[in-house]
């Protein structure tokens, strides 16, 4: 495990959540040090998307504290903004702006948000596209692309805003199946380049692979967190082991 | 394939044989149903006098025409400045209605309100009456120009309100994510969207705007109604002309109509071009 002695790239303390009467998240304790990669697993509505999309405030917390690299998550307004532009975020069903062509999907953030000029801009997207392969797809629109090819566009346009960390919501669980290995290649590709990454995954080999550390949420706590193979060769808590059969099963 | 493209396509699905039957069906009782009507109209206008050719020979003549023809641009002037400040205007309120400022957010809430449900004609009377009472004169173009936007801005308003609503939440948030302000991505991700999606419900509204320019009477402007009634009380024609006023509103709103089902064929003529280019 990376030391704890610098300042986290991602901080959560004491977070709780309520969606009504719903303890979604129960008192998350957290930290993420700068380039390390970690999973997020659990059973579905165990609040790994709620948790994930709290660390740029997509939600909001009822208490407890989020930090950025040390900095308080600012509530609202243009500081809010602002460091949301550091935090990169791909989501499960991809989101790109359906009236954008690829090209404009990934300058769209650095000409709007950093003020690059417009052919620097284009010139780093073409650079991010080649990167993530799709880079002959630069003149089309979303709704032209497979759903492998318009997640690699997602990647590309949060990496464009240069960011300090990434989160992952279930990033290839939209796919078919032939087409989540070209995701995962380059989430791994962007791990082993040092990217700090917060990832909600179901995929054991890329999590064997890559993470630093595996997180296992059940009902909206954090039940355990090991390493990959200590988690998934030696799951301490009785849920833990349950729910790794019944993905084991599949 | 994302999910709103698929459920587009699935409203331009090629209707089956049953359906086919069902329309052909449908579109023979219309036709009879229709015939029969008209010979109705026509039967009633002879028992009451109606088809005497003191009533119709006006029409021969060009003044009339010209008159009539006046008059139609007038509410053609009338309906195309509305619909203008109207779309402005609703706009603007929607913008105000969604925006992240509560009081900004709540007076625009009651002036959409009002302005959809008071009658137009009401507004009408409104700047016809109570304002010159304060010294402030508008021409008739303007008294009936104002409340009749001022109405449909309302309306419009929702509209608009409809289709930022339609826009997937995945866009402003993917948005969000990139660090992007509230402004910016109702500019640049989620009104051009809206828009889009918007346009042939616009479009029918400003029939809407076209019907209530009718009252311009109310305030002396020469409109379409306006004028036909001066030639009512000139020829003592009423029912001759009112039929021949009824085709030309008629005319003007399948004009409009016809616009908005072009640009909406036009919409999803485009959705089918991006997708079947689809390389997988
Ligand atoms: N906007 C919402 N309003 C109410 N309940 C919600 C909302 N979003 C999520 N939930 C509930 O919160 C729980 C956790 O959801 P989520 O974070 O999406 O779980 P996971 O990503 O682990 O599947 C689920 O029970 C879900 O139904
Ligand atoms: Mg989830």
């Amino acid at each position: 495990m990376p030391t704890e002695t610098a300042t986290p790239v991602i901080e959560l303390r004491h977070v709780d959540k309520h969606y009504g009467p719903l303890h979604v998240l129960q008192d998350i304790n957290l930290s993420v040090a700068k380039g390390e990669v970690l999973v997020v697993i659990g059973p579905s509505g165990s609040g790994k998307s709620t948790m994930c999309r709290t660390i740029n405030r997509l939600e909001t917390i009822d208490s407890g504290e989020i930090l950025i690299e040390g900095q308080l998550l600012p509530q609202e307004g243009k500081e809010l903004a602002a460091l949301r532009a550091k935090v990169g975020m791909v989501f499960q069903s991809f989101n790109l702006f359906a009236h954008k062509t690829i090209l404009e999907n990934v300058t769209m953030g650095p000409i709007e948000v950093l003020h690059t000029p417009k052919a620097q801009a284009e010139a780093e997207a073409m650079e991010l596209l080649r990167r993530v392969g799709v880079d002959t797809q630069a003149a089309k629109v979303p709704a032209q692309l497979s759903g492998g090819q318009q997640q690699r566009v997602a990647i590309a346009r949060s990496l464009a805003m240069h960011p300090t960390a990434m989160l992952f919501d279930e990033p290839t669980s939209a796919l078919d199946p032939e087409m989540i290995n070209e995701v995962l290649e380059v989430m791994v590709e962007l791990a082993q380049q040092g990217m700090t990454m917060v990832v909600v995954t179901h995929e054991m080999n890329f999590a064997r692979r890559v993470a630093n550390r595996v997180v296992f949420m059940a009902d909206g706590q954090i039940v355990e967190q090991n390493t990959p193979d200590e988690f998934f060769d030696h799951p301490q808590s009785q849920r833990a082991k349950d729910f790794l059969d019944s993905i084991k099963g599949h | 394939m994302s999910a709103n493209v698929s459920m587009r396509d699935a409203l331009y699905e090629a209707p089956g044989p049953k359906t086919r039957r069902r329309v052909a069906i449908g579109t023979g009782v219309s036709l009879v149903l229709l015939v029969a009507l008209i010979a109705f109209v026509i039967r009633q206008f002879y028992i009451n006098d109606q088809l005497n050719p003191k009533y119709w020979s006006f029409f021969t003549r060009w003044t009339t025409w010209r008159f009539l023809l006046r008059g139609m641009f007038g509410t053609i002037k009338v309906a195309l400045m509305a619909g203008v400040i109207a779309m402005a205007l609703g706009l603007l309120l929607m913008l105000g209605r969604i925006s992240p400022n509560k009081a900004l957010s709540a007076a625009c809430h009651v002036a959409i309100d009002l302005f959809r449900s008071l009658p137009s004609l009401l507004l009408i009377y409104f700047f016809f009456l109570v304002i010159p009472k304060y010294g402030i004169k508008m021409p008739a173009f303007w008294m009936i120009t104002v409340p009749v936007a001022l109405a449909a801005s309302g309306v419009l308003a929702e509209v608009f309100r409809a289709g930022v609503n339609a826009v997937p939440k995945g866009q402003t948030e993917a948005a969000m994510a990139l660090g992007m302000t509230h402004g910016k991505i109702t500019r640049k991700i989620v009104l051009p969207q809206a828009l889009k999606i918007v346009i042939p419900s616009l479009v029918s509204q400003l029939v809407v705007v076209v019907k209530d320019t009718t009252v311009a009477y109310v305030v002396s402007y020469p409109d379409l109604m306006q004028n036909a009634r001066v030639l009512i009380s000139n020829y003592d024609a009423l029912v001759s002309m009112y039929f021949v006023v009824a085709l030309i509103y008629i005319a003007i709103n399948y004009a409009t109509n016809q616009f908005s089902i072009y640009l909406a064929h036009r919409q999803g003529t485009q959705v089918i071009s991006r997708t079947s280019e689809n390389p997988i």
